[in-house]
């Protein structure tokens, strides 16, 4: 009975949608679409960075839901994508809401990318972002280095479920901390492009644009919630980096 | 003059790889990472040339924000993807992102008045992002589908 509830369909959508990264006012035009597609009489829903609220009338039966869920959201646009297609769909009257919970689970099963194709792509940005920033090619080449095992350390935390802030912390302590090891062999010749390109991994840069542009869409409790974690993010890889360089500047002579 | 377009060509290139490098990372189907690097070439190009005519680096950031914004919303409606797969990877590039870093590190290391500066910096470039995607985004669809009028 659960299964066949176009209200739990909708829950479910959304609650994936949110939990990968899509922005506010499409899980909640997604679940206002999906609730409409099947005639639910009334259905109100109130999406934040973090929670979904959602109730609504079906068989006569009033169900009111709630979901919290864990602020540090993965990015994945190959989910996000499924179910916007899905949600296309049955906005066209494809699917029953059997075969839609079927869909959608496979949309949320779907593999992220493996982990050496990930990999190199970290080093890959790495590198090319400290030559946008201004960097040398010497100092490129220790950045792909540099992304390439702060992907692997970012990947043995995810395994290790530690907190977001520590990972932050420690990551930008490893990404400094090669950086100037690299420097140290000869590889580059500025400390401070190699570590900005090796972080920019970390760096939420998205998140502060994402907030503002929340502020500017009336979504002012979203707002400050990326808001404030961007801030808490860029701190705590503000203090990662400083505390290695604070550390090196004690043994003049390599650097600086 | 030539050397100038030589080096505008190759930072765009690097902006190309780098965006399908980060679409990677966020897990974007793979039929998509040509147009996600478009996009954020495109952008990076257009504050490049926005950079070489004296506008700043706010005015730039707008600029490039509301190409890229227009570049994702054509791919995708002809792509049939949501826009945040172009919108968010193709933006990597002109995103504030060093600018927190450095605000943090400046704090950190108790320099502030270089802080501050690049606190107030980072907050302008991120409005003046958010003002370019935001206004692009609220234009009427139309505008994108002139050749496919058919399409509902």
């Amino acid at each position: 009975m659960d299964h066949a509830s176009a209200l739990e369909l909708s829950f479910a959508m959304g609650e994936t949608l949110l939990r990968n990264g899509a922005e506010i006012s499409r899980v909640q035009e997604t679940m206002e679409r999906v609730a409409r597609s099947y005639q639910v009489p009334e259905f109100d829903v109130y999406v934040l960075t973090n929670a979904i609220f959602a109730n609504g009338v079906e068989n006569g039966v009033r169900h009111t839901t709630q979901l919290k869920h864990i602020p540090s959201t993965t990015i994945h646009f190959g989910r996000i994508s499924a179910v916007n297609q899905l949600s296309r769909e049955i906005a066209e009257g494809k699917h029953t809401v059997e075969e839609a919970f079927a869909i959608l689970e496979e949309a949320k099963n779907l593999s992220p990318s493996r982990l050496p194709l990930t990999l190199f792509a970290c080093a890959v940005g790495s590198a090319c972002f400290c030559y946008l920033f201004g960097g040398g090619l010497l100092d490129s080449i220790a950045a792909f280095f540099c992304g390439f095992l702060l992907e692997a350390f970012l990947f043995f935390c995810e395994r290790q479920k530690l907190s977001k802030f520590l990972k932050n912390l420690l990551a930008s302590v490893l990404a400094a901390f090669l950086a100037a090891f690299f420097l140290l062999l000869g590889l580059g010749n500025d400390l401070d492009k190699i570590i900005i390109g090796s972080i920019i991994r970390l760096v939420p840069g998205v998140s502060l644009t994402t907030s503002i542009r929340d502020f500017f869409n009336g979504d002012y409790l979203s707002g400050a919630i990326r808001m404030i974690d961007a801030v808490l993010v860029g701190g705590c890889i503000a203090v990662g980096v400083g505390v290695v360089v604070k550390v090196i500047s004690f043994f003049p002579g390599f650097f600086m | 003059m030539l050397s100038l377009l030589l080096s505008w060509c190759i930072q765009t290139a690097v902006a190309f790889l780098a965006t399908i490098a980060f679409s990677i990372i966020f897990h974007t189907p793979k039929k998509q990472w040509i147009f996600t690097g478009i996009t954020g070439g495109a952008g990076w190009l257009c504050y490049l040339i926005c950079i070489h005519f004296h506008s700043g680096v706010t005015a730039a950031s707008f600029f490039a924000a509301v190409v890229l914004t227009l570049l994702s919303r054509c791919f995708s409606i002809h792509r049939k993807e949501p826009v945040t797969v172009f919108l968010i990877c193709g933006i990597f590039p002109i995103v504030p992102g060093a600018g927190i870093y450095y605000t943090g590190y400046h704090f950190f290391m108790s320099q502030n008045t270089l802080a501050l500066d690049k606190g107030l910096e980072t907050i302008k470039i991120a409005i003046a992002i958010a003002l370019g995607v935001g206004i692009v985004l609220s234009l009427p669809r139309f505008f994108f589908t002139l050749e496919r009028r058919t399409r509902p």
